[in-house]
């Protein structure tokens, strides 16, 4: 079954729209019992998108949510999702993806911030940029990614896969300030630069192939090793040691200074 | 004109000597008058107890202390979500929940009047912004002075009167209700990564004990004769082998108020342990509970602990640090310029482990071995004991045996050697518990002359009608019936308007902030002393014309003058 759901235009775009609904589950059920919240106030979700249905199915992976239009302020789409195939033809707005544990995300454009919050399992992929706190926990969590892959082809933001405990994040472009800040599991993968990276690391293994400005102290190098395809060579440091940490960090090229 | 009248109420109202009669009681304008015109709004209570609105007289609920737990615990903000309802805002949060929260659960379980216990004077306007949407509550806070450079050079001068005034001055400042003495001394060692282990060590610098800090501000909150007395937490909060130093501190109040207290000592449940580790920490209630009965000058309260999740907030900065290296979970600390310091932490308290165990036992020990419960009152520290929403349970359990001997089942063995409780017979009667809930904090806080925590002609009419029939109830045997009861009354009246209804709110609310203003002689007042002046500017951030938080703050004030004595 594939949902097609066209945003409509809006007096005012900027009023943020809160659409955990949007879920391939969610859609076996009758239409009627799908809501949104518009700013404070809940209105139906067919208020703000037109809905097309195609084809039946019986459960949810057998669905496919297409969402077209300008959904850039729509937040929490894919929210505990389980399975099925959500894919957003635009830009997605806040929280995509949180806490979803199985199924699949695509989004053509980019992603607003936390995507992939607190995420479990399934696949989210990002073609455009992410904003800040990817793959992170909310504030004051002291989990955040624990499964799943997570890719973002462009850039990512501030504080990208923070306090990460599982599942793999690869960024194909740079990232912001301290990407795997108090990582503690998991994989955390840039393929361009970024400053102070896994500030607090105590678990799992970060790969920057780019360059690191701001490169902390507080790691210890252990030797080198080479990366295939390309034989890139890569250093090897352990840490953080402040906080007795036993991560892995695979740094390419670096300086200590921001 | 807006008039009220409650029938056939069962009242209970200590301060007034009644104890249990069936009566009516007349309202207008939001007090108790002798009686009303025949068109007046009519509450039937049906026979149902009613006592005057409850009193927390130490909890934490408002201030940036509890606003940073509630920004570092997004898990406890999950818990607890209600919807915007009616009058009601939306709600979130178990142990520290949103200021709504807060107030729509007091004011279901009955309660009118709430003191914050810890407010850093620098953070002030924090605090009264957020009593400003405790909308339900009457409200006031404790000030906190354990680490405040002018009152410790003071201190060290030995100049009480020097000290009065600058208490005099930072109360009206930042509207403040009462002197607040968190672990005295330790907030300023803790500046330098240290801590003071007893009240006669020495605060770097300063050259001032704690044992000196508390006996100058209890002369000096006298010399002001403001309604509370000096408030004190304790040094060595949580340390095992704190009883001693508690203890001690008892010894310093001198005799100096007839009408209340002077020296107000809170969750004492924490300052009551012996042993020398968390490995053989052990049970020091009835020393304690002891020095309290020989000491009629102190009045304490519970600080009970409850099994289960909550959130520990205090301006004990280095206690909230060993709790940290204890948990390894999350961890704020907090430096409040030249006056306190906090810190935050979430914790677990469980059945099996043993000094939790301890910890409850200690609580209800210390209500049940101090003979006269006019002078220890029921409070939790909330969040740090339990959530308030407990205090049912704890009515309970100091009203059954009974139910004390099923919990007591479930503790662990290793446990169960030293704790007396199971040989203890006590059980609280109807009387005592509003006691301990209402007219005993209105007493120990000095708001009796302001109408609170009685019904009597004059007062203010906030009262609470709980859905139980005294005279049908055994409490020691019904002990469910009495927690359901005290979780939601029937009807709360906050200053004659009927405000809740069987939990439900029913009026926005506007409460009133109670703050002191000791007037002193003009030679006295630091508002104008070049040396405070000089000082203020060099070592604040903030200017002192900027310091002051305006009354604007204050939705409704009360402020309660006093003619001091220096
Ligand atoms: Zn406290």
């Amino acid at each position: 079954m594939k949902v097609i759901l066209s945003a409509k235009p809006r007096k005012n775009p900027f009023i943020p729209v809160e659409a955990e609904t949007i879920i391939p589950a969610r859609f076996l059920e009758p239409a009627d019992t799908l809501t949104v919240a518009v700013g404070n106030r809940t209105r139906p979700l067919t208020d703000v998108f037109d809905m097309a249905i195609e084809g039946t199915a019986t459960d949810a992976a057998g669905v496919e949510v297409v969402l077209r239009g300008d959904t850039s302020r729509v937040k929490r789409v894919g929210e505990y999702m389980e399975a099925g195939k959500i894919r957003v033809e635009g830009d997605i707005g806040m929280h995509c993806g949180n806490f979803m544990k199985g199924g699949e995300i695509e989004i053509l454009g980019s992603a607003d911030g936390w995507l992939g919050r607190e995420m479990r399992g399934g696949r989210i992929l990002c073609h455009g940029n992410a904003s800040h706190y990817c793959g992170s926990g909310y504030r004051g969590e002291k989990h955040g990614m624990r499964g799943g892959v997570l890719e973002v082809k462009g850039h990512a933001g501030d504080f990208t896969a923070e306090y990460l405990a599982g599942g793999d994040v690869i960024i194909h472009g740079n990232c912001g300030d301290m990407p795997g800040v108090e990582m503690k599991g998991g994989s955390l993968t840039i393929a361009g630069s970024c400053s102070r990276p896994c500030g607090n690391m105590t678990g799992g293994t970060c790969t920057i192939l780019g360059r690191v400005t701001g490169m902390l102290p507080t790691f210890r190098r252990t030797g080198t090793v080479t990366r295939e395809p390309g034989g890139v060579i890569l250093t090897r440091f352990e840490g953080d040691v402040a906080n007795r940490g036993k991560g892995t960090l695979f740094i390419r090229d670096w300086q200590y200074t921001l | 004109m807006t008039e009220l009248l409650v029938k056939n109420a069962y009242v209970i109202d200590p301060l007034n000597g009644i104890r249990g009669e069936v009566m009516d009681i007349a309202v207008r304008d939001g007090w108790i008058v002798e009686s009303v015109h025949d068109g007046a709004e009519v509450i039937d209570a049906r026979g149902c107890l009613t006592l005057p609105g409850g009193i927390d007289s130490h909890t934490h609920i408002c201030g940036t202390k509890v606003n940073f737990g509630r920004y570092m615990m997004p898990e406890d903000m999950r818990a607890g979500r209600t919807e915007r309802r009616g009058v009601m805002h939306s709600t979130s949060g178990y142990s520290v929940p949103t200021t709504y929260g807060n107030s729509y659960r007091y004011c279901a379980m009955g309660y009118t009047s709430v003191l914050e216990g810890a407010m850093a004077p620098l953070e002030a306007r924090h605090t009264h912004e957020e009593f400003a949407a405790t909308p339900l509550q009457d409200t006031m806070a404790n000030t906190l002075f354990d680490g405040n450079w002018p009152v410790m050079e003071a201190v060290r001068d030995r100049d009480v009167k020097r000290a009065a005034a600058i208490v005099a001055w930072t109360l009206a400042a930042v509207k403040g209700f009462a002197i607040k003495l968190t672990n005295p001394g330790g907030s300023e060692c803790w500046g330098w990564g240290k801590n003071v282990k007893c009240i006669r060590e020495m605060v770097p610098h300063f050259e001032v004990s704690p044992a000196e800090i508390i006996e100058t501000l209890i002369r000096a909150n006298e010399l002001l004769r403001l309604p509370h007395s000096v408030h004190l937490h304790c040094n060595n909060l949580g340390v095992p082998g704190n009883y001693q130093c508690t203890i001690g501190s008892m010894d310093l109040a001198p005799d100096l108020n007839p009408d209340r207290q002077s020296l107000y000592l809170t969750h004492v449940q924490f300052h009551a342990y012996g042993g020398t580790s968390w490995k053989d920490i052990c049970l020091k209630a009835e020393p304690v509970a002891h020095a309290v009965n020989r000491k009629p000058q102190v009045t304490i309260d519970m600080g009970q602990m409850m099994f289960g999740k909550t959130t520990t907030m205090t301006a004990d900065g280095p206690m909230e640090f060993n709790l940290y290296r204890l948990h390894h979970n999350k961890w704020s600390n907090h430096d409040v310029e030249l006056e306190t310091v906090s810190g935050i932490i979430p914790v677990y308290y469980s059945r099996t482990s043993i000094v939790n165990c301890v910890m409850w036992a200690i609580g209800l020990e210390l209500a049940l071995l101090v003979s006269n419960p006019w002078r220890c009152l029921l409070a939790t520290d909330n969040p740090n004991g339990c959530p308030f929403i407990r205090y049912p349970e704890i009515i309970a359990l100091l009203m059954s045996r009974r139910y004390r001997d099923e919990e007591l089942r479930s503790l662990v063995s290793e446990a169960m050697s030293q704790i007396i409780l199971p040989s203890l017979d006590r059980e609280f009667d109807w009387h005592d518990i509003p006691v301990m809930t209402r007219a005993g904090q209105a007493r120990a806080l000095g708001i009796r002359s302001i109408g609170k925590g009685h019904l009597g002609l004059g007062a203010e009419a906030d009262i609470a009608i709980y859905p139980l029939r005294v005279d049908e109830t055994d409490p020691s045997r019904q002990y469910r019936d009495v927690i359901r009861a005290f979780q939601k009354t029937s009807w709360t009246v906050k200053r004659g308007r009927p405000v809740a209804r069987d939990g439900e709110i029913l009026d926005p609310g506007i409460n009133k902030t109670i703050w002191v203003k000791p007037k002193v002689p003009d030679s006295y007042d630091m508002g104008k002393d070049p040396e405070f002046a000089l000082n203020f500017d060099r070592y604040y951030t903030v200017r002192m014309s900027n310091y002051p938080v305006q009354e604007l703050y204050l939705q409704r004030s009360l402020c309660m003058e006093s003619e001091a004595h220096l």
